[in-house]
């Protein structure tokens, strides 16, 4: 009798899984979806995660669906940072690297020469690019841009150093992203600014500071309108050229190649040596880590501009303050 | 006798640099100029034999700044390393093999986390088999690399990644740092030194002098860390000259188990002028001021210098706690 009443209860149970339908499909996937996608393009150290938690934090506060995470390699502070939100109204059902961004945020002008930084790939159409600087001119001296991106631009760094008292940008970027995206009110921005700030340490004083720097970025800008629909994605054929192994081999095996990396890009202030002050101690180069300066033959320094990171120990400890320091502007 | 150092003044350092600039490491990474330094004084004829550290990370491949040559070895082997290409230039040279000039130095080179934790067995076995080589271990007090997180060279009160502080443990890091120098002085090696290249002139001596013995010749190198310690990259020097000058790292020598300490500060600043320049230490001053942890750090420092002025006979003014 038990088997009997097993046997029957399997039966049901088989018809009512057939009589539900196969793919459940909730409605709100009917609805076309809005989605933003932001790529922030940093360096180590300028705070290209935090920015892009903020915005993250913000549009959650929103009430939106959010992504954000970052990615860097085995490098360290200066070098290529990129870090991406992702924005929508429903649930996001893509993962990993944002290759085609509605919004890039360039926090740092040099990187548009970088090689590996790649900034502009795969920016979409009637997509956005605000950089870090006075003026967005210089994007066009790397690139060419299809002529329906729009280009916005402000002087992030100089606010921050004003404010903060350090080139560091993190709630600044957030800002302008937030308010180009147009999506998060500034009263949501303060509260992601103060959770994502707090969480990492920062003194009381100091997230004031953030938060009032936010402000201030944010009513500088105007919201574009980003959000597309989705989705144009199509298959890219990606076409490689051909390299042979003795292409690279010289400069592979020659000794010392690391100068290659150019790491001079990394600098957001440079040394500038004053040759008059100068009295030839030497110390500069004793404590220069980078092996990035030379004597000459009088016994004066010569910075290796092209490698040299900007790590400033030889402005610190000059004796005669005779190393000068100067904002890095020009993108190599 | 005490060496005739060639090493006078800042001036001296040697002018040859076997590193090239652009290798992927942190702008005002100590660790790099110890490394630097280091082998200024032993010249080109070098292998460093590199555990898996932040030092791995100077060379990018294809992209090495090293002129000289560097063997890569798991986190726990490089004095296992060193003791296989040891042996082989060894019985290269007595067979006649390679001529004794094409003879190389052997150094290890490892972080905190491989001298202090991850290497220390195989450090130990090398000293034990009195292998002819150096160790330089460049110490910034936790596993950078990864992200900052505590090792056994973590100082009390130091927040990493892994001790952060918390309502529970708000002084950050509990345990207390191994004491390497004495750990190694145990096994009676012939040199083992302290460094730190903010006193450059006494690290240049001291590798000087340790080239002198044969057997292990070990060494501790302070390492500023801006990106772990929380301090702008320009004050990597003047952390490291405070951490000397508060006792905090104190700069001394081991030749044949005999301790001398090589720079004594005639007066002793309180730890709290190093404490509070670097964000690691932030939590014991904001939002209140954790005056017992601050106080116990300075007794640690008081009791060893005073331990240290008694055991060799010299004068010290300490802090008052």
């Amino acid at each position: 009798m038990p088997l009997i009443t097993n046997y029957f209860l399997a039966l049901t149970l088989d018809f009512y899984i057939l009589t539900q339908p196969l793919i459940v499909i909730p409605d709100k996937f009917l609805m076309i979806l809005m989605i933003v996608r932001v790529r922030f393009h940093g360096r180590g150290g300028q705070g290209a995660k935090t920015a892009s938690r903020i915005l993250g934090t913000a549009s959650f506060v929103e009430g939106m669906n959010v992504q954000d995470s970052p990615v860097y390699g085995a490098e360290r502070r200066g070098a290529p940072v990129t870090a991406f939100t992702r924005i929508s109204d429903s649930e996001i059902l893509e993962r990993g690297y944002v290759f085609d961004p509605d919004l890039l945020i360039v926090m740092d002008a040099t990187l548009l020469a970088s090689p590996v930084a790649k900034v502009t790939d795969g920016i979409r159409k009637k997509g956005a690019i605000f950089l870090n600087a006075q003026s967005a001119n210089i994007i066009g001296e790397h690139y060419t841009l299809p002529s329906d991106v729009r280009i916005a631009s402000y002087d992030l760094t100089s606010s921050a150093m004003e404010m903060l008292g350090k080139p560091i940008i993190s709630s600044a970027s957030a800002a302008a992203a937030a308010r180009l995206v147009g999506l998060v009110k500034e009263s949501s921005l303060e509260q992601a600014i103060v959770t994502e700030l707090e969480e990492i340490g920062l003194s009381e004083e100091m997230i004031k500071k953030n938060v009032m720097l936010g402000r201030k970025i944010f009513s500088s800008l105007e919201p574009l309108e980003l959000a597309t629909e989705e989705s144009e994605k199509k298959l890219r054929i990606v076409p490689l050229e051909m390299i042979t192994s003795n292409d690279g081999l010289e400069d592979i095996i020659a000794v010392g190649n690391s100068k290659v990396a150019k790491t001079g890009s990394w600098r957001i202030f440079k040394p500038v040596v004053d040759y008059e002050k100068c009295t030839a101690c030497t110390v500069c180069y004793a404590y220069c880590p980078e092996s990035a300066l030379i004597l000459r033959q009088d016994g004066k320094p010569e910075i290796d501009y092209d490698n040299c990171k900007g790590c400033l120990i030889c402005y610190r400890e000059c004796p005669p303050k005779a190393i000068n320091i100067e904002r890095e502007v020009i993108a190599f | 006798m005490e060496l005739q150092s060639k090493y006078k003044t800042l001036r001296d350092v040697p002018q040859i640099d076997y590193l090239a600039p652009g290798g992927s490491l942190c702008a005002g990474c100590g660790g790099l100029l110890a490394v630097r330094l280091f082998h200024k004084v032993l010249g080109k004829n070098v292998v460093w034999v590199n555990a898996a550290g932040c030092m791995t990370i100077m060379v990018n491949y294809p992209l090495v700044p090293l002129k000289s040559n560097w063997l890569y070895t798991a986190f726990a082997s490089a004095p296992a390393g060193a003791q296989g290409i040891r042996d082989a230039f060894d019985i290269l040279i007595r067979k006649g093999k390679i001529p004794e000039s094409e003879d190389l130095k052997v150094v290890v080179l490892t972080g905190d986390g491989a001298a202090y934790d991850i290497g220390l067995q195989s450090t130990s076995g090398a000293i034990y088999r009195n292998l002819d080589f150096y160790y330089l271990c460049y110490d910034n007090q936790a596993y950078g690399n990864t992200g900052f997180q505590v090792s056994s060279a973590t100082p009390v009160g130091s927040a990493t990644a892994t001790t952060p502080p918390v309502p529970s443990e708000p002084a950050g890091n509990i345990q207390k740092r191994k004491d390497l120098f004495e750990i190694w002085r145990a096994h009676n090696p012939p040199y083992i030194a302290t460094l730190s290249s903010s006193y450059t002139v006494d690290f240049l001596r001291k590798v000087e002098k340790g080239s002198t013995f044969k057997g292990p010749k070990l060494y501790i190198s302070l390492a500023g860390c801006p990106t772990g310690w929380g301090y702008d990259p320009r004050e990597t020097i003047r952390e490291e000259k405070l951490a000397v000058e508060t006792g905090i790292w104190p700069l001394k020598e081991a030749v044949e188990g005999k301790v001398k300490h090589t720079v004594v500060p005639r007066a002793l600043k309180p730890v709290e002028e190093y404490l509070a320049t670097q964000s690691r230490y932030q939590h014991l001053f904001n939002p209140v001021r954790r005056k017992e942890v601050i106080r116990s750090i300075q007794e640690q420092v008081n009791l060893y210098w005073e331990e240290a002025s008694k055991r060799e006979d010299f004068e010290i003014k300490l802090v008052n706690t």
